[in-house]
């Protein structure tokens, strides 16, 4: 047997279902109790968050975890750290079963989950720092030497004494990331680990990211930015409506729509009945729209067997009825493009 | 659960012993202090709430025992003791010690799922109890400081008599521990699963306020209400604390009642214990760590 960094067998994790919205944001009248209080009740309907997860992250792999929003990153990460406990299936975590085994599996993680809020705001960072250590059992002269050595490399010296209050979103995250390295684990699990930072704060992340991966760390990263999951991981896992669609590297995944053209359009008056006759033109295979934000445009992608054969329609049929073509350009495909193929939607509808 | 340092990972600075326990135990008591110091309004709330709470009942004593005092008999003949004012600032401030550990150390979890730090902390590996006995050591300290500073009160604006002995009000104050946090463990416990504070505390601290004759003995409550009374270990505290500060009745008077309250006191901590346990395993399985 391989002597995997994670290894998930089949996880599977169901919750109890709220009840249902009327519509109003009001939820539906249960119906009345009766007085017998033992009378045997339903049992809830069960929402599937994490349905059959199986994968495994070799020693020093970049693995990324990618999906949108609800699609079951989060809970799998959750489960993988013995937060939550799976309905069924099993995870091996350097060697340590999650449910027989939890303290060892906490001992081997160094898990990032919520980012900024994950700390203490009305402690400094160095405090903050100390404090965890201690609850990683580090003894306190090596505790002491290790938070510096952290305060150091992520270049909060000058501030390490401030409450963290007072800190950057991209300060508050560099503690978090510090407090996941404390113990030096073997693995470390990142949720979402650029979220909510500006694009210099995230590319400094990205950067500390692979240097971690040289230093010999296993690195799990939940992200729903194609980019960040394409520049950082050695293999993609995609993630939707709790199951593990598609498993390559970023280049793998990619050749599975080679022979694809990708042509993003900026279309100017779209309407809803003109994507009908898109999808109708021949050789177009997937499309997606979305509407640009405070602007009257809309940007189209379109993925084509033959674009030379379904341009001219295209083209035609955008610049038709009031509607217009603002811009144009023929693409290689990206991983968003390979999401479409998979899943019919983009990452972020 | 601390584990064998041989089925540790390579490489891993963590060295588990049980120093290392007491440590992060420690950890988190000082992490709790830090925080109440840096929300210094708790001082003021230390100073006024033990002067304002009881002068609604005394004010009301006097009210009922007439401007000559000549109800006071009355008073005297039912409690056995002349000195209403010190009769009523003990049950009171018994009754505040166990209203300020219920939102204090009740709410301690809770605080922290709110602010997002919990499930950083049960990333862990801690023992996770440890978190709820370590955060109410700094809520200890500060009622034990809330205490004194009462008493001191009571003695300075309300010419309170403190005749007994100041060892054996610390002795019942000592024994009253176990039950007085063992129900803040329990109610920490029902509180995150239910993620809601208020309406247990209103229904325990009600309960106290009532059934344990926090400004009236318990004998004058109906029959029906007088074996509650004696379920509950506030009535014995405040009993016995009456007994430790006001009179000079001396030890053999408080054994009955402390022997009681040990009883208890070992009741609520292994039902605060075994709460806990249940709402963590529970937790695990419905992720209610992480919501708000």
């Amino acid at each position: 047997m391989e002597n995997w960094a994670i290894e998930a067998k089949d996880l599977v994790k169901k919750f109890p279902q709220r009840a249902p919205s009327n519509g109003n944001g009001a939820q539906t009248k249960k119906a009345p109790a009766r007085w017998w209080p033992f009378r045997k009740r339903e049992p809830k309907p069960l929402f599937t968050a994490v349905d059959g997860v199986s994968l495994q992250i070799e020693r020093g792999e970049i693995f990324g975890l990618l999906g949108p929003n609800g699609a079951g990153k989060s809970t799998t990460i959750r489960m993988l750290c013995t937060l939550l406990e799976p309905t069924s299936g099993t995870a091996i975590i350097n060697g340590f079963d999650i449910t027989r085994q939890a303290t060892q599996v906490r001992q081997s993680l160094g898990t990032l989950l919520a980012g900024e809020r994950s700390i203490y705001w009305k402690l400094s960072g160095r405090e903050n720092l100390e404090y965890f250590a201690t609850l990683y059992h580090i003894p306190p002269a090596i505790a002491k030497k290790r938070v510096e050595e952290l305060i150091e490399r992520m270049e909060l010296k000058e501030r390490a004494n401030e409450l963290v209050e007072k800190y950057s979103t991209g300060m508050r995250q560099r503690i978090a990331i510090s407090k996941a390295l404390l113990a030096r684990p073997p693995i470390l699990l990142l949720d979402e680990p650029t979220l909510g930072l500006d694009p210099q704060a995230a590319r400094n992340l990205r950067e500390l990211i692979l240097d971690l991966q040289k230093e010999g760390h296993t690195i799990l990263l939940t992200t729903h930015y194609m980019e960040e999951a394409d520049q950082l991981s050695d293999r993609i896992g995609i993630i939707d409506q709790g199951k593990i669609i598609a498993l390559d590297t970023p280049e793998g995944l990619k050749r599975r729509i080679e022979q694809r053209e990708i042509v993003r359009l900026e279309v100017a008056g779209w309407y809803e009945k003109m994507g009908e006759q898109v999808r109708q033109l021949p050789g177009i295979e997937d499309l997606t729209v979305r509407k640009v934000e405070g602007d009257d445009l809309w940007e189209v992608s379109v993925q084509s067997l033959n674009l030379r054969q379904s341009l001219p329609a295209l083209v035609g049929l955008v610049n038709h009825n009031g509607s217009h073509l603002v811009n144009m350009n023929i693409q290689k495909p990206s991983l968003e493009d390979v999401f479409i193929h998979l899943t019919g939607k983009a990452l972020r509808d | 659960m601390t584990v064998e340092t041989q089925s540790l990972p390579a490489g891993s600075l963590a060295r588990p012993s049980f120093s290392s326990d007491l440590r992060a135990l420690w950890a988190v008591a000082y992490r709790e202090w830090l925080y109440v110091v840096r929300y210094p309004t708790w001082a003021l709330s230390l100073l006024v709430w033990p002067v304002i709470f009881p002068l609604l009942y005394l004010l009301t004593a006097r009210a009922l025992s007439g401007a000559d005092g000549s109800g006071l008999a009355q008073f005297q003949a039912n409690t056995g003791v002349g000195d209403y004012v010190g009769y009523i600032v003990v049950g009171t401030t018994i009754w505040m010690w166990q209203n300020v550990v219920l939102w204090n150390v009740g709410f301690s979890l809770r605080g922290e799922q709110m602010r997002g730090t919990l499930e950083s902390n049960w990333l862990m590996p801690t023992r996770r109890f440890t978190y709820l006995l370590g955060s109410s050591i700094p809520h200890l300290l500060t009622m034990m400081l809330f205490l004194a500073i009462s008493a001191f009160e009571f003695a300075v604006l309300f010419g309170v008599r403190f005749e007994g002995s100041l060892w054996l009000a610390m002795l019942v104050v000592l024994v009253s521990i176990p039950s007085v946090y063992g129900l803040g463990f329990a109610f920490a416990s029902l509180v995150i699963t239910a993620r809601e504070a208020n309406a247990f505390v209103f229904l325990v601290r009600g309960l106290v306020m009532i059934f344990c004759g926090i400004t009236y003995p318990v004998n004058l409550l109906p029959a029906w209400m007088q074996p509650i009374a004696a379920f509950l270990p506030q009535t014995y505290i405040i009993r016995a604390m009456r007994s430790a500060a006001l009179s000079t009745a001396g030890l053999e008077a408080i054994v009955p009642d402390l022997q009681i309250l040990l009883v208890f006191g070992l009741a609520w901590l292994v039902l605060g214990y075994g709460m806990f346990q249940w709402m963590e395993r529970r937790a695990r399985k419905s992720g209610a760590i992480g919501q708000y």
